[in-house]
């Protein structure tokens, strides 16, 4: 029966959790099972994010603790059976500055690496390539313009799928860039909202139609990062992937070479003035 | 003037009394009884509430394995998620906070016999099953090409729900929200007036219950954000059916103006949800802690900056769309703000309860059980005001989580508490404590272990509003859909505890919580008289 | 006060229970279903369902206003307290109005602020980067009007409409019957004239209500204007009914006092959108 079978699965998957090592065998550029934290970071403002999402983390779970025990010692010490008499008090002027004051200042203490984050984001550095990603019903399509070539990336079904590519995040043709490099990413929808998504580049962007939205990422550490489109678009919106295969100079500069030939031809010239308006 | 008046009625006292109240089903179709009204209204709520539970019970069932269980494609799925969305804000906990309990509670605190007008009060409550039919049309004809319905999520971001769904069923959905919109609109006004105008001789603003200071808040922020909602889908339907470009790129629109005219309404809407919760939770700790509540002042000016910061906010669910660095520094900052008057809240719910005398009776449970998971729901919410961490959370479970927290553990909490607050007063039946306590262990261990790994897989990067999802994160989705069928369960115990009251008829006393109730409507009998107030009671 | 049946002895109006509410839902029902059905062409009878919503609403509206006015009247039940709910009523309903104006407002202003934003590429190309656009090239934008010419006539015709309400008003507090009729007669003339006005310089516009995004801000946000503009009118000429049936009183006239209310507003919006549509956005107009 299929659901048996689902639960052998998930019984499979609860077996390394069990023996403690869950995140050691987290694979780099996509989910794992039982992961709880962020997938791996591989680009610096991933790396920023990660911190700053840590550093948040141990905040809000000191304040919810902060308000649990208080409910706790509320609960204890104050039930009707072991304080039968209420007292009246309404106010205490001390205590409510200090709940208002010290939130501000937790807050401001948030503020500022927060705005630090978002600068590094949104400032793209001078790119050493750029790429145009058109989100589709439902695919995307990947232009090089310095290179004049463009091609559609779109996700492999069961029978395509070699066993080491998972399922709903491989597809046919991987976005290539090089490591180490800074890569400008110029996103655009073609009818519809979609979203360009790498969990492991801490980046996402909606690709709108009409509208080209910037984005950049530098990856540090060759592999396949996989993402999802981040923004529902219609029927198959879980089953447009975002795959970008990170490689060192050399395999990056024979793959355009390739990839010249394989797409030649494929240029769409409403995407060339798009990418020129900027 | 006021002389003649009575003059005139009094001569026809018999009539008019059998006026006020007929019977059978003209006492509610033609109802200018604000309990009547109220009653009404949560019943709509009930209702809505068991199709928006039973959806999101199917959803779970779906994301429970990876691939397609129950679902024939991700379309249909969306649709579910949809109706979900907007059947459990706006025909669930809208009608049940403000048109039910706000209707039979507000007029009862302040002291007035009714609303300020009891016949448009009966119009918002009689659009509402206008609106829902439509929406339920809705799923019925078509949507995106060849599939029924609307799967364009509750934010019906366009042009998804233009050129995405050339179908009606978008066009059902949009007259849909302007009906409940209308109904909204004029329920606001009403409670605006009734509670500007009609509180009892020596009830000033500042000596006025806190639920009332909440609803009067919500109200507002009804007021002045659906109207803006109204203009957005006005946009939309005529983007669709008459060839405006609003949001068409290609005619010079921009997807983007749909999104900021959305939330400029819908950040509000998540507060509307909430503060009558907020109000709610104020009278039901301060009764079981037999205390005035801590900090009276505060807490309502509280309610009163969230709802106005609430207004400058909305695009912190934008951070994706390409805003420039300094708008969404500045959305950064607004946004949580916020999160100071609703710490002022919390502490002071905490500071109440200090030095009380708590019992914990079935509707303190639920309040203590809201402060303490909406604190863990905002406290990620400001996490994701922060558009450099928002930037890798967006669209997924986190997401998702953060306002489950929120809504299906604080709002929901809320109509619980307050159901099982005024149960007695409405009804004049107590409901069974034991079973009502159930019912509470229940959904809390339910709906935790639904939402509390969606943390997980959000951070995961899980995708939200799909149907399926890579092989990882099927563990997590597996937990969290037990947590539903147990929340479901609670749900049982709900509706059982409900109907052995009923059978049962255990009478309920006038006052059946003690010193600690000090609100009008605790000095009324249980069910209070078709007309309360016929002389009006003073305020010392 | 345990007995219920007591007479009140409180000066609210205890409306006594009506079908229209509930009618008029279903009517709102109706006419939904009939407008989307006539849309997309779905059955047939679509534009009469539509039509037999439409009635209904709008003997919805007859019967319960006339239900309002006969309570104001006749059975006296419009005490002073009452009397200020209205007054909290029609103002807040006139808050919500400004704030459906403020998404027409809101479109407006997205495109006509921001034209240079490189990022709106379709946007950029269609507009040229300029507010107001350039010609588009299938002909759907050619120009705007020229706001001193029919705009400033129509700005000064609802200006004038603005003062002889208010001498209507004057005239009804003074217990000047005549005036008062001769002041409404002048306003709704004026109204009308205005939307005659309105709907010439429609007729005559160098760009279309579809396909662009010029034509859609400016019809959309000038054709709610006239909408309101028409039920303003209507309004204006109930009051001028009911005041040859000698309805009104120098101390009690709320229903002429919201007309007056609404018809300013109405002004208004138009203000903001002369200053802001015709005449900053009005860039160099076609020539005559
Ligand atoms: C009841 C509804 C409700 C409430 C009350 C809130 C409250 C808050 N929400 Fe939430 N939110 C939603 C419902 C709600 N939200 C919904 C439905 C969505 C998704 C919509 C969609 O896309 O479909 C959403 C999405 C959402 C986003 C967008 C996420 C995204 O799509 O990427 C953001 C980002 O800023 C956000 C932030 C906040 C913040 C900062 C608060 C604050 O108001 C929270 C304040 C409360 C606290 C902070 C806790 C108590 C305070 C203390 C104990 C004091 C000390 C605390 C500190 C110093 C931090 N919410
Ligand atoms: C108040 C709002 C509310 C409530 C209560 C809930 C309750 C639940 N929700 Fe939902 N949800 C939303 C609002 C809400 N949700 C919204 C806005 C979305 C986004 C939609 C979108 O993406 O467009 C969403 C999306 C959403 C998703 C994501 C779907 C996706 O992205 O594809 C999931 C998945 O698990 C989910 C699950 C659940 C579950 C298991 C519950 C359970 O807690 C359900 C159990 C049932 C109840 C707790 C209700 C009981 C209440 C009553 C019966 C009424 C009683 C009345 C009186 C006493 C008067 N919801
Ligand atoms: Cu493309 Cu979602
Ligand atoms: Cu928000």
């Amino acid at each position: 029966m299929l659901v048996l079978k689902r639960l052998a699965a998930v019984a499979a998957a609860i077996t390394p959790i069990l023996a403690g090592c869950g995140a050691a065998l987290a694979g780099v550029g996509q989910p794992s099972p039982w992961q709880m934290g962020f997938q791996q970071s591989v680009t610096p403002v991933m790396d920023n994010v990660v911190w700053f999402h840590d550093f948040l983390l141990w905040l809000i779970t000191a304040i919810t603790l902060f308000v649990l025990i208080l409910l706790v010692i509320v609960a204890v010490r104050f039930n009707s059976r072991a304080n039968p008499t209420p007292s009246r008090t309404t106010h205490h002027t001390l205590l409510e500055v200090a709940w208002t004051v010290i939130p501000v200042v937790i807050l401001t203490a948030i503020a500022i690496p927060s705005f630090k984050l978002l600068f590094l984001q949104t400032t793209i550095p001078p790119a050493d390539l750029t790429v145009k990603a058109t989100g589709k019903q439902w695919y995307w399509s990947y232009t090089y313009p310095d290179s004049k070539f463009e091609f559609d990336s779109v996700m492999l079904q069961d029978k395509d799928r070699k066993p080491d590519q998972p399922r709903l995040l491989a597809v046919d043709n991987e976005m290539v860039v090089p490591v180490n490099k800074v890569v400008r990413v110029q996103v655009i929808g073609a009818e519809v909202i979609h979203a360009f998504a790498v969990p492991s580049f801490g980046i996402k962007i909606d690709a709108v139609p009409g509208r080209l939205n910037e984005t950049w990422f530098k990856a540090t550490r060759e592999g396949v990062y996989y993402g999802q489109c981040s923004e529902l678009c219609g029927k198959d919106h879980a089953y447009m992937p975002i795959a970008v295969r990170v490689v060192n100079d050399k395999e990056f500069a024979s793959w355009l070479d390739q990839a010249k030939k394989r797409f030649a031809g494929n240029e769409a010239p409403r995407a060339t003035t798009l990418a020129a308006a900027k | 003037m006021a002389t003649t008046a009575h003059g005139a009625h009094g001569d026809h006292a018999h009539d008019d009394h059998a006026h006020h109240t007929p019977t059978g089903w003209r006492r509610f179709v033609y109802s200018t009884n604000h309990k009547d009204i109220g009653t009404m209204y949560l019943v709509f709520a009930m209702v809505g509430g068991l199709i928006g539970g039973f959806m999101s019970i199917a959803m779970r069932m779906e994301l429970q394995f990876p691939g397609l269980q129950i679902f024939h494609d991700s379309h249909q799925f969306n649709v579910f998620t949809t109706a979900h969305g907007l059947i459990m804000i706006f025909f669930m906990v809208m009608p049940a906070l403000i048109g039910g309990f706000g209707n039979w509670i507000v007029p009862l605190m302040i002291g007035a016999p009714d609303m300020a007008f009891p016949r448009m009060n009966n119009i918002s409550f009689w659009l509402l099953p206008a609106s829902f039919t439509l929406l339920l049309i809705s799923a019925f004809v078509e949507g995106e090409p060849g599939a029924p319905g609307v799967g364009a999520g509750w934010t019906i971001y366009a042009p998804l729900s233009s050129i995405g769904h050339p179908g009606p069923a978008v066009d059902f959905a949009i007259l849909s929200l302007h009906i409940a919109g209308a109904s909204s609109i004029l329920g606001a006004i009403n409670f605006i007036t009734t509670i500007f105008n009609m509180r009892a001789p020596g009830m000033t603003l500042h000596k006025m219950p806190l639920f009332v200071w909440s609803q009067l808040v919500t109200v507002f922020l009804l007021l002045l954000s659906l109207p803006v909602l109204a203009g957005a889908i006005t946009m939309l339907l005529t983007d669709r059916n008459f060839g405006t470009t609003f949001f068409t790129a290609d005619g010079g629109g921009d997807p983007i103006l749909f999104q900021h005219l959305f939330w400029f309404f819908g950040h509000p809407e998540v507060y509307i949800l909430i503060v009558p919760g907020f109000g709610i939770v104020s009278q039901v700790v301060s009764t079981f802690s037999r205390k005035p509540v801590f900090g009276y002042l505060g807490m309502a000016y509280a309610m009163v900056a969230i709802g106005g910061i609430g207004f400058v906010v909305w695009a912190h669910h934008m951070y994706t769309v390409g805003m420039s660095t300094g708008a969404q520094a500045y959305f950064i900052a607004a946004t949580m703000v916020i999160a100071v008057p609703t710490g002022v809240k919390i502490f002071s719910w905490i500071a109440t309860m200090w030095g009380g005398s708590i019992e914990f009776k079935t509707p303190m449970l639920w309040a203590v059980g809201l402060i303490f998971l909406f604190t863990v729901g905002g406290v990620t919410g400001v996490v994701l005001a922060n558009a450099g961490v928002d930037r890798v959370l967006q669209d997924t479970y986190y997401v998702v989580a953060h306002f489950h927290y929120v809504l299906s553990l604080g709002a929901v909490f809320a109509v619980f508490a307050g159901w099982y607050y005024w149960f007695p007063k409405i009804t004049g039946y107590m409901y069974n404590e034991t079973i009502g306590k159930l019912h509470f262990w229940l959904t809390f261990v339910g709906v935790n272990i639904v939402f509390f790994p969606q943390h997980f897989l959000g951070l995961a990067g899980m995708p939200r509003r799909v149907a399926d999802y890579p092989d990882a994160f099927a563990g997590w989705n597996y937990v969290s859909s037990i947590g539903a069928y147990v929340s479901a369960a609670g749900l049982g115990v709900f509706i059982f505890g409900m109907i052995l009251a009923f059978v049962r008829k255990e009478k309920a006393a006038d006052n059946p919580w003690g010193a600690g109730a000090t609100t009008l409507e605790w000095t009324l009998p249980s069910p209070p008289p078709f007309h309360q107030f016929n002389v009006l009671p003073r305020i010392k | 006060m345990a007995d219920a049946h007591a007479k009140p002895q409180h000066d609210y109006h205890l409306v006594d229970p009506s079908p229209w509410p509930a009618v008029g839902a279903v009517s709102a029902f109706v006419l939904a279903v009939g407008a989307i059905g006539w849309m997309h062409h779905m059955v047939p009878g679509a534009p009469l369902v539509f039509a037999a919503g439409a009635v209904g609403v709008l003997y919805t509206m007859l019967s319960w206003w006339r239900d309002v006015i006969r309570e104001a009247e006749h059975d006296g039940h419009h005490s002073r307290v009452v009397q200020i709910s209205h007054r909290y009523g029609m103002i807040l309903f006139i808050a919500s109005e400004v704030m459906f104006f403020v998404a027409w407002f809101w479109a407006y202003f997205n495109v006509a602020l921001f034209p240079t934003d490189v990022h709106q590429v379709l946007r950029g190309e269609l507009i040229g980067h300029v507010w107001p656009p350039v010609a588009s090239p299938d002909g759907k934008f050619r120009g705007t009007f020229d706001p001193w010419h029919l705009p400033l006539l129509n700005t000064l015709i609802l200006l004038t409409s603005g003062t002889t309400v208010t001498w209507a008003h004057h005239a009804l507090l003074h217990g000047d019957r005549k005036g008062l009729i001769n002041g409404l007669w002048l306003t709704v003339i004026l109204g009308a004239l205005f939307t005659c006005v309105q709907a010439y310089e429609y007729a005559h516009a160098a760009f279309n209500y579809s396909g662009h995004i010029y034509g859609a801000t400016f019809f959309m946000a000038t054709g709610f204007h006239g909408a309101h503009v028409l039920i303003g009118t209507v309004f204006l000429i109930v009051c001028l009914i009911r005041a040859y049936a000698g309805h009104f009183s120098p101390t009690q006239h709320l229903g002429f006092e919201f007309a007056a209310w609404y018809w300013h507003f109405v002004d208004v919006v138009w203000l903001f959108l002369f200053a802001c549509i015709y005449v900053w956005g009005g860039g160099t107009p076609l020539a005559h």
